[in-house]
């Protein structure tokens, strides 16, 4: 009886129609598994948007729901980068706001009644369902094994790479971007393997929506033509090739420059000439190709010499007239940012101060990848033994993706996707062996041993390990232990990702959360206060200055226009800003009122030791005032002869006439006994005596003292300067040195 | 009598301007450019840098304070000196009547103890632009600027784009960099050699590049250094080891966003061996076609992985304190 149920078993999985379900069931759960796993922040503070860019894109998509797509097309912002402005429409990626204002609508017509802020939060994770199934599809087209696809469908779901950017509330454009470029390359592969025009249609609208999205999408610009470059140089151009990359490259660019924002890019800047010097290289080999099928060899060898010379020289002489006459973009400084961040530092300071544009170092790879990180070399070297061309993908994606991940602790997204697939492949190749109930018969093997050596000549072009013939584990022990084995690493692996998920991603940064001494939890809601604070109390117009970094979050929350935002795209405007923060209050005044500026925020973290304040970030708006104003503004002053960066009594005199130190400190000895006042962040005992502020009036600060605003003094009704009317205030007495005060001259404007 | 000091210093004070103004302004500016038209930047000791900044001055003066003794061992020193050097010679070359009213000046720590001291200079290098107090080109304050070598060694541009900076209106002769013939030699040399040898090595070389092995063995290494954070050391120039402060050294860095170069290594074999055994039971060991030796293999390969991920996540415990997971021998 029992024996017999067995046999039904083993035989239920056997039918195709109950595999197919059964990695149906798999993929709903996997996909089920990966939405649930990114909800922790939902759960744990409430739906809302995090951090900073998710911001804007949430108030781009209300006003794409509000407007219509036309009006968002066409949208200037007049409420950001006052005065300029910013043409919006026409400078943001839209393929993200568009797909949730599709969703939206699609719901509404359905009659769901939905929130567009909950769509925004729970797009990201959604997006991770169809991610994992595009790896499914990708790793598929890698092996035959039906587990790998799974495995790596799986991996992809939990890997806290991918967690990073797409948690729910992460309303970013990686949220949609990754799903979007692993589906492209799923796609290339299989227009490659089929050589089908089909299939390179659809992945150049996919390439589409990709540069629709996310300005990413320049590693697919580069990856496609270095695998296409790769094969031809191991000597495998085929048809198929040409048809698959020429249908993706011709259009994809058409479709990539539909978008406002990329326009005419992929023809001039030198991201996308590989692509196009690869597209040209092609109909070359086409051309020598259909040449040899139509003239005699010894007469085609000739030809192919001049011929080959000749385009080359060519090429060169347009490569260098286009780009002396300017027709080529010069290589752009985000471009040379990835080759070395070092040049940033020197040159663009407004990237190096970006955290994301770090180097990563080791820990991070395994912070993010977990066991992930050392099966992906075996999965690559597995990929060595057929080498097909859809192997050479994987190979040069991960060679690629590695450096760069190296280089941009951000680009470790763009790696995630390959790593899962070969780790994928690499483990379900060890557990494809050792799950095989069949046990070989020894005596069969022992005979082969002997007449190896005709198949060790025949497998001379592969790896050296695959040189022998496959026989099989043996023993069940065996079997048993690295099965055991296996799944313990694999659980190991799903706690993992669970505690980063819970412990490093989930966080909104908008809210903090910390830890009472009963264990409690307790919530910080400081920016929420704060920006909750300016759009009850402050005209609807009045400006806002703040440092780039809440640009976005006051468009957002407090809806109040401001000065510079994280689109970073005017250095001199941002630099003004900073120049307004790292000088004297006399200086600073002028370039407030030039600006019409009517508040100024700042985040102070001293009293609760918040470490990512405004005084942390300070040195970089110095150094990006410094790169404009260079005699105006200088770092060296910021730093005690010692070359301290000090907060406390030893500070410079600069630091401490700084307007962004005096608006930290301003009242803050008030809160402590005499003596006691201390700076939580930086660890030090500030003077008692704190700074006095003139021009500026404390308007509002926060439970926490995390947000502070000031209000900038209209100008003296008097027609004193402010430092004399602030004392004067003040009581105290009018100083001699008034005499010696110049003539106040007529303002002539 | 409490005038009297008062008037002597006053006195002492007027006799020793008396004598640094003993020559005109004009007369100090002919002396010191005919002396920088035979070497530049001129070579300092503390009188003739006392002279030579002098106020009232109607030129301009450069002068670089700076230890290159080996005793001192200041690196940046030695390293901004050529670009110094480098910078005043194409300047003067390019001024030789004196347009620009500019002098370069040297003043070593070891000829000019007195300035350094009266100075206050703990550092070196330094470089101190005096602008003009009388003329055309008068600034409104004498005391000279401080150029901040804060972000490590500079070029002879970037001094030069300094310099042009603070003396508008006056002509800034361009920093012009020698042809480096040895470097273009060696170009030259070291290119036709190698053509030459990748055409006679050809036939020996192919198989070689077509070797999947070569390759998938490249790929490996590649992919091991840069998931190992060889890109960070590469960028940061992080220390190989750092000492522990007993004594001892240090293998790996303290904190998470840190790492020496020894340790990426430690990290990056501890990555192959991992992957190597992986590969191992994945491709080896089904091959082995005697039981008892895939036996053993199973096992070792087994072991090594498992003990090798357990001192993984040990020492990726040191790296992040409040890690949870660990795997039995390193607990």
């Amino acid at each position: 009886m029992s024996a017999n149920s067995v046999q039904v078993l083993a035989n239920a999985g056997k039918g195709e129609s109950t595999r197919t379900l059964l990695r149906v069931i798999i993929l709903l759960l996997i996909a089920g598994a990966a939405i649930a796993s990114r909800l922790f922040s939902v759960i744990r503070f409430e739906s809302i948007i995090h951090e900073f860019d998710p911001w804007f894109n949430f108030r781009a998509t209300r006003y794409l729901v509000a407007h219509g797509f036309y009006k968002f097309w066409d949208w200037f912002d007049d409420r950001t980068w006052h005065p300029l402005g910013r043409v919006t429409g026409g400078t943001l990626y839209p393929g993200l706001m568009v797909t949730s204002g599709a969703i939206y609508h699609a719901l509404r017509a359905l009659t769901i009644p939905v929130d567009i802020r909950n769509i925004c939060v729970l797009l990201a994770p959604a997006f991770s369902g169809l991610t994992a199934y595009a790896a499914y599809l990708l790793t598929n087209e890698m092996t035959p094994s039906p587990s790998a696809g799974l495995l790596a469908a799986a991996f992809m779901g939990i890997a806290p790479g991918y967690i990073s950017r797409s948690v729910a509330g992460s309303y970013d454009n990686e949220a949609i971007a990754i799903f979007l470029l692993v589906f492209t390359f799923y796609l290339w592969i299989k227009a490659l393997k089929q050589g089908s025009m089909l299939w390179g249609a659809l992945c150049a609208l996919f390439y589409g929506y990709m540069v629709a999205s996310w300005g990413g999408y320049a590693f697919i610009t580069c990856l496609l033509p270095l695998h296409a470059f790769v094969l031809i140089c191991m000597g495998r151009y085929s048809t198929r090739l040409y048809v698959s990359y020429t249908t993706w490259y011709a259009l994809g660019t058409l479709a990539s420059m539909q978008i406002p924002f990329v326009g005419f890019l992929p023809v001039k800047t030198s991201e996308h000439m590989p692509a196009l010097g690869i597209f040209g290289f092609l109909q070359l080999l086409a051309f020598l190709d259909y040449v040899r099928s139509a003239i005699p060899s010894r007469q085609y060898q000739t030809f192919l010499w001049l011929f080959a010379s000749g385009t080359f020289g060519l090429g060169l002489l347009v490569l260098v007239v286009a780009t002396s006459a300017g027709v080529i973009a010069p290589w752009s400084g985000r471009f040379y940012s990835l080759w070395d961040t070092g040049y940033a530092k020197i040159h663009i300071p407004i990237i190096a101060s970006v955290s994301e544009h770090q180097p990563t170092a080791w820990p991070a790879f395994f912070f993010d990848l977990n066991m992930l990180i050392w099966l992906f070399p075996a999965g690559v070297y597995l990929c060595f033994q057929q080498l097909a061309d859809e192997h050479v993908f994987i190979v040069v994606y991960a060679l690629f993706g590695s450096y760069f991940a190296g280089v941009m602790v951000r680009l470790m997204l763009t790696l995630t996707p390959v790593v899962c697939v070969a780790a994928a492949i690499a483990i379900s190749n060890v557990l494809d062996t050792y799950l095989d109930a069949r046990s070989p018969n020894p005596e069969d093997h022992q005979v082969d041993d002997v007449s190896d050596g005709t198949a060790k000549k025949a497998a001379k072009s592969g790896l050296k390990s695959t040189s022998k013939p496959v026989v099989g584990v043996y023993s069940t022990v065996s079997k048993s232990i690295v099965a055991t084995a296996m799944t313990a690493y694999l659980l190991l692996f799903v706690l993992h990702c669970t505690w980063v998920t819970s412990n490093a991603y989930s966080s909104p940064s908008v809210v903090l959360a910390s830890r009472l001494p009963d264990g409690s939890q307790h919530i910080i809601d400081d920016y929420r206060e704060a920006y909750q604070w300016l759009r009850q109390n402050t005209r609807e117009d009045a400006k806002i200055m703040s440092w780039w970094d809440y640009g976005y979050q006051i468009g957002g929350m407090a809806d109040r226009p401001t000065l510079v935002d994280n689109n970073t795209w005017n250095n001199t405007h941002i630099a003004t800003v900073g120049k307004a923060m790292s000088s004297r209050e006399e200086v600073s005044y002028p370039i407030m009122r030039q600006h019409e500026v009517d508040y100024v925020l700042v985040v102070f973290g001293g009293l609760l030791g918040y470490s990512g304040d405004d005084i942390n970030k300070f040195l970089w708006m110095v150094r990006i005032a410094e790169g404009i104003w260079p005699d105006e503004v200088k770092e060296r002053e910021f730093f005690t002869p010692r070359g301290e960066y000090k907060v406390d009594a030893d500070a410079t005199e600069t630091m401490k006439n700084s307007l962004m130190y005096k608006m930290s400190y301003y009242n803050y000895q008030s809160l402590f006994p005499p003596g006691q006042a201390q700076d939580r962040v930086r660890g030090v005992r500030l003077p008692d005596v704190g700074p006095t502020l003139n021009v500026l009036d404390e308007a509002f600060t926060s439970e926490n003292w995390i947000i502070r605003i000031y209000k900038v003094k209209d100008l003296d009704n008097l027609g004193r300067d402010h430092a004399s009317a602030a004392a004067f205030e003040r009581g105290h007495k009018k100083k001699k040195a008034n005499k010696k005060r110049v003539a106040r001259l007529l303002r002539v404007d | 009598m409490r005038w009297l000091p008062t008037f002597l210093s006053a006195s002492l004070l007027a006799a020793t301007g008396a004598l640094a103004a003993k020559k005109s302004t004009e007369e100090r500016f002919k002396e010191f450019h005919a002396k920088s038209l035979s070497s530049t930047p001129v070579k300092l000791a503390d009188s003739s840098y006392r002279s030579l900044t002098a106020t009232p001055r109607d030129y301009t003066v450069a002068v670089l304070l700076t230890a290159l003794d080996a005793r001192f061992g200041c690196q940046l020193c030695r390293e901004f000196q050529p670009e110094w050097d480098l910078l005043s010679r194409s300047w003067i070359k390019g001024d030789k009547p004196g347009a620009s009213r500019l002098v370069f000046g040297t003043l070593d720590f070891t000829d000019g103890r007195d300035t350094f001291m009266s100075l206050g200079l703990q550092t070196a290098p330094v470089l101190l632009f005096f602008p003009p107090t009388t003329g055309p080109h008068a600034a409104s304050s004498p005391e000279p600027i401080r150029f901040d070598f804060a972000n490590g060694p500079q070029s002879a541009e970037q001094v030069h784009e300094w310099l042009a900076r603070h003396m508008p209106n006056r002509p800034h002769p361009a920093v012009k960099r020698p042809i480096n013939w040895l470097k273009w030699i060696s170009t030259f040399v070291i290119t036709s050699g190698s053509l030459t040898f990748a055409y006679v090595a050809w036939p020996y070389v192919l198989p070689v590049i077509q070797n999947r092995n070569v390759w998938a063995a490249i790929s490996l290494i590649s992919i091991l250094l840069f998931t190992s954070g060889h890109m960070f050391n590469h960028i940061r120039k992080v220390p190989y080891v750092a000492g522990d402060g007993r004594g001892g050294i240090s293998y790996f860095a303290a904190g998470f966003q840190n790492q020496y170069g020894m340790e990426t290594q430690v990290v990056a074999a501890m990555y192959g061996v991992l992957s190597f055994a992986t590969i191992s039971l994945a491709v080896k060991v089904p091959r082995i076609a005697d039981p008892k030796v895939q036996g053993v293999a199973v096992l070792a390969w087994g072991g090594i992985l498992f003990v090798m991920y357990s001192f993984l996540l040990s020492v990726f415990r040191v790296k992040n304190g409040g890690y949870p997971f660990s795997l039995p021998p390193f607990m």
